[in-house]
């Protein structure tokens, strides 16, 4: 028991709690189904995201350009599929775009790991390549006839029922896959050897390389693998919105940092947790799906989001400031 | 790895970045002037250069078509010119190439107003009539022609919204950001507008931020019909935003019961309007603005500068009847609404 109190989970889930208590004293509809799967659905990309972002800081660096990934992958995909009046498997779409993310991806840890530039400035000169790339030679404008495959799939929906005031209440077959990725994730750093080394890499990375760990390697199946992701979140994407917008996505890179960071997971790396990363999440999609219900203003919503974004990176910072302490104190 | 290999690493790295950087300076030169023909006939022919935003959307493509119209019907040669990607620079240097090659107008439409001030006003200097679209308020061009007043074009939304509502009943409105102008006034055009015809309709949630995002529209949208229940309708400014809603109409299986209205183009919005998920979309035809801006050129261009005032007949439709604000700010009534029968008259 005592234990679980020390963990950050802990705390974070207190909040949460709180913060569904006090949502849920000022309005009735909070605790729906309705609002349960409205929650979920929010939280289907960004649940992909949060898990890329999450493995990157554990291994010490920080990857702003999965946005970019997942763009660039979705919008190439849907154009090449719709170019040719695609009409088989949906899967094919998502391995195509999780294929384009994995490329980009590697892109990324060839400059992180054999030329060792720093991952934030890395991550943000190709986030704004990719994009560019994509607007200048690929195409800007969206696609809204999706390939009938993917508009097929974005229409089937699991749990659906029909509520007391007649809305149609339903979760995108989506879902699973963001589930599924989760949990690959979770097994991942739990049982592997490649997810004890994230955490060595981002623990200390000379000590990593010492006991027989390979940054190289790690880092190129990190990014690699990211990329992947992102890639697939990007697809799953278009097909919730039955649409595939080039400037989509973009820019939900810093809010999905702070989810994580407000999880538990340290910006130093080595410390973090599935389980932190979702209560992080939760934390975010609650504060922006309810302010509406809370009747805020919506000058006001700019101000709470922004304050979010701002307690987030404040934790990180933070905590960069505490390990640095921590070092002198050991040197000195 | 050692200091001296590292920094070499890095001076490749940038070297490789500079070549790439120019590979996509070469790459992003303008588009040629199409060379026109019909050179035929009556009267001093003029050679009129368009400069849009940005070439390969489906906007400034359509925008084209009327800019070529033009030019078939009068004989003079009309051509449209623009970036391939958005950039003010890019903009500026094309104008720059336009005014030495000597061209008798120009009509721009500018990405950013600041950015081109300088150079129209040379173009200027020099004798090239400006005419400018989408810059309210430019200081250095002949006129400058909106396609609308955006208070009126906000009153003709709500008038959609509201006839889809039956006159009654909670709407919410949205915007793509609280600092777009344009999204802001037709917001507030259409609140004025119900506040003054429509007494039975209530605004519940209104100016919700979007950021052009259509999740974010869907999203908010699904939260208000949360808080407010007996939510009947929806206004959304950016041109995602009405898909957003009209997605968790359909989604929620809605149709009928709320009403969406909004600015969007057909290429977006067609499949809601085919579903029954959206009422009503409106929306400027490029292509009767681009015809509109040469058409004002030539009217310059030959001395007919005093014709340009309140009330006149343009020939196009919607400006039949100009508003003029401080002598050189026109505006038309040229919105178009869109609904399920007519929407296949549009390929934008």
């Amino acid at each position: 028991m005592k234990k679980v109190m020390q963990t950050s989970e802990f705390y974070v889930a207190i909040v949460v709690l709180a913060l569904f208590l006090v949502i849920g004293s000022q309005s009735s509809a909070f605790f729906t189904i309705t609002n349960l799967f409205d929650l979920i659905r929010s939280g289907i990309v960004p649940g992909i995201f949060v898990m890329c972002a999450m493995l990157v800081i554990i291994s010490g660096g920080i990857d702003v350009s999965f946005p970019a990934i997942a763009t660039f992958s979705m919008f190439c995909s849907t154009k090449i599929l719709h170019s040719m009046h695609y009409d088989g498997p949906v899967l094919v779409a998502f391995l195509l775009s999780g294929l384009i993310g994995l490329c980009l991806g590697l892109i990324n840890a060839v400059f992180i790991s054999l030329f060792r530039l720093p991952t934030l400035i890395v991550t943000l000169g190709t986030s704004s390549m990719f994009s560019g790339f994509l607007l200048t030679f690929v195409g800007s404008s969206q696609i809204s006839d999706l390939p009938k495959p993917l508009l097929t799939f974005s229409k089937e929906q699991i749990f659906k029922f029909t509520n007391d005031s007649g809305i149609t209440v339903g979760l995108p077959v989506a879902v699973l896959v963001s589930l599924g990725v989760i949990v690959l994730v979770a097994l991942l750093l739990r049982y592997t050897m490649m997810g004890r080394g994230i955490y060595a890499l981002g623990g200390d990375a000379v000590s990593a390389q010492r006991i027989g760990f390979s940054p190289i390697r790690i880092q190129f199946f990190i990014y690699g693998f990211v990329g992947l992701m992102a890639g697939v979140a990007g697809m799953i994407h278009t097909t919730m919105m039955r649409n595939s917008n080039p400037v989509d996505l973009l820019g939900t890179e810093l809010l999905i940092i702070a989810a994580v960071v407000l999880g538990g997971t340290r910006i130093t790396g080595g410390h973090g947790t599935v389980l932190g990363s979702l209560l992080g999440l939760l934390l975010v999609i609650t504060i922006q799906n309810s302010l509406i219900l809370l009747g805020i203003p919506s000058y006001w919503q700019r101000f709470v989001i922004g304050a979010l974004i701002l307690i987030g990176t404040g934790v990180a910072a933070y905590q960069v400031k505490r390990s640095i302490m921590k070092r002198k104190s050991i040197v000195s | 790895m050692n200091r001296q290999r590292r920094s070499l690493t890095l001076v490749s790295l940038m070297l490789a970045v500079l070549l790439l950087l120019l590979s996509a300076c070469s790459g992003g030169e303008s588009t040629q002037p199409q060379d026109q023909t019909g050179q035929q006939a009556s009267g001093k022919k003029y050679k009129i250069a368009t400069v849009v935003k940005l070439t390969g959307v489906a906007w400034f493509d359509r925008m084209n078509e009327g800019i070529k119209r033009f030019g078939e019907e009068t004989g003079n040669e009309t051509f449209m010119q623009g970036p391939q990607k958005a950039d003010a620079a890019l903009q500026v240097q094309i104008i720059e190439d336009l005014i030495a090659q000597k061209v008798d107008a120009i009509t721009v439409v500018p990405f950013s107003a600041e950015a081109l001030e300088p150079v129209l006003k040379k173009a200027r200097e020099k004798g090239i009539v400006v005419i400018t679209h989408e810059a309210d308020g430019f200081e250095n061009t002949d006129f400058n022609i909106e396609a609308f007043d955006n208070l009126d074009y906000g009153a003709f939304l709500m008038d959609s919204l509201a006839k889809s509502m039956g006159e009654q009943g909670e709407y919410m409105t949205t915007v793509g950001s609280l600092t777009t102008k344009s999204h802001m006034q037709w917001e507030e055009g259409a609140y004025k507008r119900q506040q003054e015809k429509y007494p039975n309709m209530k605004a519940v949630a209104r100016k919700l931020e979007t950021n052009d995002d259509q999740k974010t529209a869907s999203e908010k949208f699904r939260e208000t019909l949360k808080a407010f229940p007996n939510l009947k309708g929806f206004q959304g400014a950016s041109g995602n935003d009405a898909a957003g809603a009209a997605l968790a109409v359909e989604e929620m299986g809605l149709q009928g019961k709320v009403s969406v209205v909004g600015t969007s183009v057909p290429s977006v919005s067609k499949q809601y309007l085919e579903s029954g998920a959206m009422s009503m979309i409106g929306f400027w035809d490029p292509a009767d603005a681009g015809y509109v801006m040469n058409k004002l050129a030539v009217m310059v261009l030959d001395g007919k500068k005093a014709d340009i005032k309140e009330g006149a007949n343009l020939g196009v439709k919607g400006y039949e009847s100009i508003k003029v604000v401080n002598d050189k700010y026109l505006f038309g009534s040229a919105w178009v609404g869109v609904g399920k029968d007519n929407m296949n008259d549009y390929n934008f």
